[in-house]
């Protein structure tokens, strides 16, 4: 029985660091823009299918596809912003959820035209693969694998946001824009700062994902886009340590549900998610750690 | 130093400012006074150029200033205390002070910080506070501070006294009139108008988005009947 | 009824009676599949207009559309199913009052009901989360599709899993079903004349100043939600009884996308929008199927689909016809009239 908890509570880290991942980068966005960023979800997709590019057709090295994993989910935050988001921008939010919707859509059903409407089968490097057993509990090294990079990562940014300049900066436009500006903060370099941050995040969680779960396909992104808004809202909207909680709350709970529920409800732990969302939503809808949102 | 040319505002359909034109000197504080919604506010952000005039120029120091964003003004020394403070109420008071100065690149940041906190001392020892606990009094000192730290050549002040004890207001325009000794030229948009009548060497009055009156304080506030027409007693 | 509504209702009326005669002449020449088609286009009208109420008119943005279809699709071919087949397709969870190995209930009520069924699971989802801003009413209502479609996949007993319902009666036909688009149009074109729909615009142009105008904007938003489910559910009753058979994942979000999308390219916030929209991105999608198959190029339908709605948000957000409307107004006034062109989607309320 101990065992059977303390295996729950390393599937929980596990899908929780993720989470907590992808939380993270769409928090970044939606604290300045107060935008639900559908296209995250993409974002992850893509990562994903550039990993699968390089290390299973190019076979480059895996840290050289890393770097461009980052690199090119950056330049597609960049291109977001420029392309679709920028001409919104103080307009009507409804405008911009539809439009990120819109691109979602597109970058969804791109990677299927491109690639395949079935899935593929994920094959990281050999290093990932390994498989440990630890008094009865089983793990392996891409466990361990996301658990470290999601701490180091999530580390990296509370540096970041905390003690850097541009980091201050990032705080103080998602508390006030217009005050932000006459600080001689230049606004849409935030903005795009923080659309090229989040997305390198997702790209890189589409790795671990499809590492996760061995296969990778088209429509990927979308639930765990959708968990990622979840997880804001359970662990507090606009506070970025609410976000990362509340992955790992995400984690914990689906994990946990699908675990000690009979097996015949396993299907249902997206239903879960989503009921814990309107639970949360009737009862504190600013989360755990969240800051009063004007309505 | 800051003249302003013919400048209508409007917000979408309504006209806030119309063929507005005054000018400051150098060194001088100037106040703009008026009653509610005569259009005071909405000159200063159009000094500092978070509103942009419909018609009309603005020139600073020489230059035409008329197309250049607020990161520019800011960059030139044009800084604007806005209306309420709008200190970040998530970020510490050393955050706070530390991005007034966040468009500079110069290296003399502490100085600087030591000067701040020699001017408010309260704010050394709230320095890693929340800016959000502040009582009233220093959320607008911190504001000061914050602009002070933007090695402002002209300051502007959006109501500096709102909301405050009037014990507290006289601390600030006594600190405001030190600023000014430091060779800052201040303008101020300030609704009480015996608290300043003292302070300032010029007096512009609006109403509805004109000027409709100005000159030396004493001069333009010679009789009550000035200050009932325009400033609603 | 004064003078003026009276000339409403007649040219109501004229429009119905021209819109019959037309569906009339098609249902004798064309043949039988581009009938089929017309009469889809009829179902994703009642869709669209629906969320029109809500995305449309009072500045929501509700992405759980296919949920509510779904729901009205479910209860309404369960009540209906005839009898005898119950035993065959294992069904036999329905409890004894609902129906009963004897019973078997007829369109209209099943309809309603299924309706009815939609709009109290917007009650649900719609008290909790309209209060708060509008992106949580999208990820709720997205919640609440995948919740209903995860019940009926799971509760197998009684929907049949995933391999969903067939040999459902054909009650629904063209008639039907432009007879409920009708139906609909009118209720929401009433109630947009009513003091309610006048709630309704004023919180989509700013949810603050309606407040600070006494109005409750939290009711008034239940409200739009909640007929506007009921609609959906009438679209998925007729879905099912025409298509004839239903499956769990045909109510996905896709569903959900390509009604948004022919509300959005049609002409959000105008009555006829929803219906130009359902019918132009219809016949895009049968007319580029046969490439897509032929290329064996999946998804290029969608991609153009997301393309379009990206580009009409960008630079064209009132849709075809209100495109159309602006013109007309435009040309009318001369210069004066490109100022009542306004984004119909959401309000200006940003803090």
């Amino acid at each position: 029985m101990l065992i059977y908890t303390a295996q729950q509570i390393v599937n929980g880290l596990v899908l929780g660091s993720m989470y907590a991942l992808l939380a993270l980068g769409m928090t970044v966005v939606y604290g300045i823009l107060r935008l639900v960023n559908f296209a995250h979800g993409g974002l992850i997709t893509i990562g994903a299918f550039i990993f699968f590019y390089t290390l299973s057709v190019l076979k480059l090295h895996f840290i050289l596809t890393l770097v461009i994993a980052l690199l090119l989910g950056a330049a597609i935050g960049f291109l977001l912003d420029f392309v679709a988001y920028r001409k919104l921008r103080g307009g009507p939010e409804v405008a911009l959820l539809i439009t990120s919707l819109g691109v979602y859509i597109f970058i969804e059903n791109t990677t299927k035209l491109l690639a395949s409407p079935q899935p593929y089968a994920f094959r990281p490097p050999a290093l990932f693969l390994q498989r440990f057993a630890l008094k009865g509990i089983v793990f392996s090294s891409t466990d361990i694998f996301i658990i470290l990079s999601a701490l180091s990562i999530m580390a990296a940014f509370t540096m970041f946001i905390k003690r850097s300049r541009l980091g201050i900066a990032m705080r103080a436009t998602a508390e006030r824009i217009e005050t932000a500006r006459l600080m001689g903060i230049d606004v849409n370099k935030v903005i795009v700062t923080a659309f090229m941050l989040g997305s390198a995040i997702a790209a890189i969680t589409g790795f671990m994902w499809g590492a996760k779960y061995g296969q990778i396909s088209y429509d990927m992104g979308f639930m765990a886009g959708v968990k990622a808004f979840v997880a804001i809202v359970v662990g507090g909207v606009g506070s970025i340590p609410g976000a990362m909680v509340g992955g790992y709350l995400l984690g914990f709970t689906e994990t946990l549900m699908v675990g000690t529920l009979p097996p015949g409800f396993a299907e249902y732990r997206d239903a879960f998610v989503f009921t814990l969302l309107l639970l949360v939503l009737l009862l504190r809808p600013i989360g755990l750690m969240g800051r009063k949102e004007a309505l | 130093m800051l003249v302003v040319n013919n400048v209508h505002v409007a917000y979408g359909k309504i006209p806030a400012v119309t063929n507005l034109s005054f000018a400051v000197d150098e060194g001088q504080i100037v106040a703009l006074v008026g009653a509610n919604g005569a259009g005071k506010s909405t000159v200063l952000k159009t000094v500092v150029g978070v509103v942009k005039p419909l018609s009309g120029k603005i020139f600073f120091s020489e230059n035409d200033i008329t197309s250049w964003g607020p990161e520019r003004r800011v960059r030139a020394g044009i800084v604007l205390v806005p209306e309420g403070r709008q200190i970040f109420t998530t970020l510490s008071v050393y955050e706070n002070l530390l991005l007034g100065a966040y468009h500079r690149r110069d290296h003399k940041l502490r100085h600087d910080f030591e000067q701040i906190y020699n001017l408010f001392p309260i704010l050394k020892e709230r320095a890693q506070q929340t800016a959000g606990t502040l009582s009233g009094g220093e959320q607008q000192m911190l504001a000061l501070g914050r602009a002070l730290m933007a090695n402002p050549r002209l300051l502007l002040l959006d109501e500096p006294s709102l909301g405050l004890a009037p014990l507290v207001v006289r601390d600030i325009y006594k600190t405001i009139t030190e600023i000014c000794q430091t060779g800052i030229t201040v303008l101020l948009v300030e609704q009480n108008i015996n608290m300043i009548i003292h302070l300032v060497n010029y007096v512009y009055v609006m109403q509805t988005g004109e000027i409709k009156l100005h000159g030396p304080p004493q001069e333009v506030f010679k009789s009550e009947d000035i200050k009932q027409a325009y400033l609603g007693g | 009824m004064n003078a003026n509504l009276l000339f409403k209702h007649f040219k109501f009326i004229v429009g119905v009676i021209v819109g019959y005669g037309l569906l009339l002449l098609a249902n004798y020449t064309m043949d039988r599949y581009t009938v089929y088609i017309i009469a889809l286009i009829g179902i994703y009208a009642i869709a669209a207009t629906s969320l029109n109420l809500t995305n449309g008119y009072t500045g929501l943005f509700s992405l759980g559309h296919a949920g509510f279809m779904a729901v009205g699709a479910y209860v309404a071919t369960l009540l209906t199913f005839p009898v005898r087949l119950r035993i065959a397709y294992n069904l036999p969870l329905l409890p004894p009052f609902l129906g009963g190995p004897e019973y078997q209930w007829p369109f209209i009520p099943a309809l309603f009901l299924g309706g009815l069924a939609a709009a109290v699971g917007a009650l649900f989802v719609g008290i909790p989360v309209l209060r708060l801003r509008g992106h949580y009413l999208s990820v709720a209502s997205l919640g609440f599709m995948v919740i209903v479609t995860t019940l009926a996949k799971g509760l197998k007993n009684i929907t049949r899993g995933a391999a969903g319902i067939q040999a459902i009666p054909h009650y629904a036909n063209l008639w039907w079903i432009y007879g409920w688009l009708v139906i609909t149009i009118y209720v929401i074109w009433r109630l947009l004349d009513s003091s309610y729909g006048r709630a309704m615009l004023a919180i989509r142009e700013s949810e603050v100043s309606a407040q600070a105008q006494g109005i409750h904007v939290t009711y008034y938003k239940i409200l739009s939600f909640v007929i506007s489910a009921f609609f959906a559910g009438i679209a998925g009753g007729l879905y099912a009884h025409f298509a004839r058979s239903i499956r769990p994942h045909e109510f996905s979000f896709s569903m959900t996308f390509y009604v948004v999308i022919m509300l959005i390219i049609g002409g959000a916030g105008t009555l006829l929008g929803p219906t130009v929209g359902a019918a132009t991105i219809t016949a895009i999608k049968y007319a580029l199927k046969p490439i897509e198959e032929g290329l064996k190029i999946y998804g290029l339908v969608e991609v153009l689909y997301a393309i379009l709605l990206i580009v009409v948000m960008l630079w064209w957000p009132q849709g075809i016809v209100g495109g159309i409307k602006t013109l007309i107004a435009f040309w009318r006034k001369g210069k004066g009239g490109k100022e009542n062109v306004r984004v119909p989607v959401g309000n200006v309320d940003r803090t």
